[in-house]
């Protein structure tokens, strides 16, 4: 796997709706090796490759992670804000953020509430809620916090992007930067093998997944796809206490491979095809064992008349939060399955 | 009718997964339509023309589909782990046989001890029977789609109870209708629908592809006619129910007043039906691809997603009835 790129990827700043600097970083990466770009008015950035045939594969991952807009500011300089996407509010509290503020420039802040000290005996029990947690961006005035931050301007955690152990990766966005990463590795591969695929391919790096799946919508529709493989990143509960049915899926035993999940039943024949083609060419998969999250692939299925999809996830502890943990594995087991689907001749 | 219906009920068919439904809805139909083609989410279409020159596209709309449960994890002792597909009151499907779509049966059970107020798809498990985790992988494989015994039984008169007669019901008018319409000014399109049960899913992608300009579903609906239930007009046995709204659509006001004439010049047994909870394909007919005026054309059904839903056949006729004129509907 592309470390460096991973890495980069991750401490990208792109929360929902505003994706740029992520569309950027995947421009450069594979650009020039486009047949041709489409872009759209909601920033999604799909790449084109030539298949031998018209038939059209896309391949999807979603740029946008979870994060935070300003709200509010107040006499003391304290900023108030809204979640973009679902955050716990156990995973906020003395977290550090990055705000990017007037004129694109960005301010490190930490999100903070009451101490220990000064909170009652219920107060400990519970969930600070958002509404009572605010960043700190070292500005002690409302003047002074007016004039580098607006209402509306985008924050994400801060976090750096770590290895550590045996293969195991902690950083933030890896939901789903993993897939973005994955595309841009085989995008790469394709042309440095000088292969054509069987398909013509689409890779779609879509905006908007984490607040409704927008972005989705409009890459669906410009590319009309006969079949569509969501590359994602899903959370897993392989930790103590969790009974094995409710792990979901394992870190280290492979990508996993979606029965079903709260935006999508995925159709049986699709599912079929996907484990033909790991067996035939002996790539490491699990199965997601529990109905949980929903992704892209929820409305990619049923816009512009209907697409058979697949979504091959990389499991994740501790999701949504600034520490989010893969294993290098299951990257590469994403990476192996989505590389072999690309070039298939079976799937469609 | 009777007898197809009950060939239907007793085909599985998990939402996802109803090929099975829709071949024998394909076999059943072809010889009274002029086109038939399936896509990409398995919605069965079937195409019956009019010769006149100006025709516009009629929509009408069964899901196949019918709620169930997906296997999701198999445990060392054998037990499998459920997902539920649909809407499932697991209070009714405590303690049922079962059986999956390769004809395995088992019994659906909470963990001991549940109380009635936990009875969630988390507590349940299906025991097939199986003495350990290998046993059962012999007979089930993870996404395996289970459902209810189904079942037709008759009751007093014209009643039947069973399971799915949600919509496996609808399924069966429209293939009556198919079998009856002769001449007709629009183009009919026949669509028997994927994944309704999980969110109107099949159906957008079929509207889409269809592009209709009038829609009519046929499903079932709740009623008011039994102890303790909310109050609602309509009643098992008073006919054909024309939809005005329920909590994914708001009819359109002339299609529905279309269907009112109708009934009424050619005294179809009819009563108007408004749903407080609970969505049909209608919904997605009105806003996909452009927007379509829409109805639909409801079945009375007692104790809707359990396993013994109940219907009387003489409302099933009406809705043939009905649904068969309203192919001419211009509005």
């Amino acid at each position: 796997m592309n470390f460096k790129l991973l890495e980069k990827l991750s401490i990208a700043f792109g929360p929902s709706g505003c994706e740029d600097e992520v569309a950027d970083i995947i421009k450069n990466e594979v650009g020039h090796f486009a047949d041709e770009i489409i872009t759209d008015t909601l920033g999604n950035f799909i790449v084109k490759i030539n298949g031998k045939r018209e038939q059209k594969m896309m391949l999807s991952a979603h740029m946008d992670e979870v994060g935070f807009m300003v709200r509010k500011t107040d006499d003391l300089g304290c900023i108030y804000f809204h979640t973009v996407g679902s955050i716990s509010e156990g995973a906020l509290c003395a977290r550090r953020v990055t705000l990017k503020g007037n004129d694109g420039i960005k301010y490190k802040g930490v999100i903070d509430s009451k101490a220990i000290h000064s909170q009652t005996a219920k107060e400990r029990k519970e969930y600070i809620p958002t509404d009572k947690m605010h960043i700190n961006i070292g500005a002690s005035s409302k003047d002074e916090v007016d004039h580098l931050i607006s209402l509306g301007d985008f924050g994400v955690f801060d976090s750096d992007f770590v290895k550590f152990g045996n293969g195991f990766i902690k950083g933030k966005a890896l939901d789903d930067r993993v897939g973005c990463a994955v595309m841009c590795e085989i995008i790469k591969k394709i042309r440095e093998e000088k292969i054509t695929p069987e398909y013509t391919l689409y890779f779609a790096f879509t905006t908007r997944e984490e607040v409704g799946r927008s972005g989705a919508i409009t890459a669906t529709e410009a590319v009309k796809p006969d079949f569509a493989l969501i590359l994602e990143c899903t959370a897993v509960a392989d930790i103590p206490e969790t009974p094995a049915h409710k792990t979901v899926s394992k870190l280290g035993d492979g990508v996993a491979l979606s029965l079903m999940d709260h935006s999508t039943v995925y159709r049986r024949e699709v599912i079929e095809k996907m484990m033909a083609l790991a067996k035939n060419k002996g790539v490491k998969y699990q199965i997601k064992t529990l109905v949980s999250g929903g992704n892209d692939a929820g409305h990619i299925h049923k816009t512009a008349g209907g697409v058979r999809c697949a979504t091959l996830s990389v499991p994740s502890r501790y999701i949504h939060s600034d520490c989010s943990v893969i294993h290098e594995d299951d990257y590469n087991s994403m990476l192996d399955f989505a590389y072999n689907a690309s070039l298939s001749k079976e799937l469609i | 009718m009777t007898e197809f219906l009950k060939k239907l009920m007793l085909t599985h068919g998990v939402t996802s997964d109803e090929g099975r439904v829709t071949k024998i809805i394909e076999d059943e139909i072809r010889p009274y339509v002029d086109e038939i083609s399936y896509d990409a989410l398995g919605n069965l279409i079937a195409l019956k023309k009019s010769k006149s020159a100006d025709a516009k596209k009629m929509m009408l709309c069964a899901h196949a589909d019918e709620i169930g449960f997906i296997t999701m994890f198999i445990q060392d002792d054998g037990l499998i782990r459920i997902a539920p597909v649909g809407g499932i009151d697991f209070v009714a499907y405590s303690y049922c046989t079962v059986i999956s779509s390769k004809g395995v049966k088992g019994v659906i059970a909470p963990e001991e001890g549940t109380k009635p107020e936990e009875l969630k798809a988390d507590k349940f498990f299906i025991d097939i029977g199986a003495k350990s985790k290998k046993e059962a992988e012999k007979k089930v494989a993870l996404g395996d789609m289970f459902t209810v015994i189904p079942h037709m039984t008759k009751l007093s008169g014209s009643r039947y109870c069973g399971r799915p007669f949600d919509n496996r019901a609808g399924c069966a008018v429209m293939v009556e209708i198919a079998k009856g319409l002769r001449d007709c000014v629009n183009d009919v399109y026949f669509v028997f629908s994927s994944m309704e049960e999980v969110g109107l899913r099949g159906a957008k992608a079929a509207t889409y592809n269809v592009n209709p300009d009038y829609g009519i579903a046929f499903d079932v609906t709740d009623v008011g006619d039994v102890p303790g239930c909310k109050p609602m007009a309509v009643k098992l046995g008073d006919g054909a129910a024309i939809k005005i709204k329920d909590s994914s659509v708001l009819c359109d006001i002339k299609l529905v007043s279309s269907l009112a004439d109708i009934a009424k010049e050619h005294k179809i047994k009819h009563q108007f039906e408004i749903l407080r909870a609970g969505g049909t394909d209608t919904a997605v007919m009105q806003t996909e691809a452009g927007g379509a005026r829409v109805g639909c054309i409801s079945i009375p059904t007692r104790y809707i997603h359990t396993q013994n839903e109940t219907i009387d056949m003489k409302d099933m006729a009406e809705c043939v009835k009905l649904g068969t004129l309203a192919c001419n509907i211009r509005l």
